[in-house]
């Protein structure tokens, strides 16, 4: 198996990536959500949009929290493979529509759910083949 | 409507590729560093220090700054928990360059769990 010690260390610096993940997508959420919807796809209206944007507290709130998550992400790939942690670090794929309905007022149909559900499943196995993959290695 | 939706996931799937650039132009900088940093603060520091001299690293950076203009575009058509679990595809793009540019190894069961976060993006955008 894996070096334990190391690989708390880094579960917990992932865990507390995933919450700070959540907090980023709420934040930018907000922050698009503030302006008034974008006229066409165009890069004119594109450019006046974001200017609105970048002026959101909310937006540079989720900035922060990049910046955090990023100082998190230069340590643990400094560790492991990209393969290997970009997965561990989805349970966000849960609590980002947990947190849609919740504070965003988002309707989830069930199909939709189901989906998630085999994304989720998907990043587990994802995550288990690393597991694996790092026994073999050991 | 439909419309609407191929050009949010023509839009996610940009942001996919760009974050997965910005991901190898990451991966590559560290790895160019050869530096095992033990978790205490004057370490990370001087690991940070170290990796913003890098200009991998910038330009990892420049393109993680286009991939956000394009998500907030994104964000003010789409729902967030649409548009979150849709932009899960950047894992099929970096299990790609995972394995074809960092040449990592892979197992039956991690290419079996990229299927199924394909299967569920495919449930996503269809409800």
């Amino acid at each position: 198996m894996f070096k334990k010690k190391v690989t708390l260390k880094i579960l917990l610096l992932l865990i507390a990536s995933d919450i700070l993940e959540t907090a980023i997508h709420f934040f930018f959420k907000k922050g698009a959500m503030a302006q008034t919807e974008l006229a066409a796809v165009d890069l004119p209206s594109a450019v006046v949009f974001l200017g609105a944007v970048f002026s959101s507290p909310f937006l540079w709130a989720g900035l922060l929290s990049v910046a955090v998550v990023f100082i998190i992400w230069s340590t643990v790939l400094s560790k492991i493979d990209l393969s290997v942690a970009v997965p561990i670090a989805s349970f966000s794929y849960i609590l980002v529509p947990t947190v849609s309905v919740i504070f965003l007022h988002e309707h989830i149909s069930v199909l939709r759910w189901a989906g998630i559900l085999f994304i989720l499943t998907g990043v587990i196995l994802v995550s288990l083949s690393s597991k694996e993959r790092i026994a073999e290695t050991k | 409507m439909r419309e609407g939706l191929l050009i949010i996931l023509f839009m996610i799937a940009l942001t996919s590729l760009c974050d997965t650039v910005n991901q190898l132009f990451l991966k590559s900088a560290i790895d160019s560093l050869n530096f095992s940093p033990k978790f205490n603060f004057i370490n990370i520091f001087k690991f940070i220090f170290q990796l913003v001299s890098k200009p991998r690293l910038w330009l990892s950076f420049l393109f993680s700054v286009i991939s956000l203009c394009i998500w907030l575009l994104v964000l003010s058509k789409a729902d967030l928990n649409f548009a979150f679990s849709a932009d899960s595809m950047h894992y099929i793009f970096i299990a790609l360059a995972s394995r074809f540019i960092l040449k990592e190894r892979f197992s039956a069961l991690r290419w079996l769990g990229t299927g199924l976060i394909v299967t569920g993006i495919v449930f996503v955008s269809l409800s």
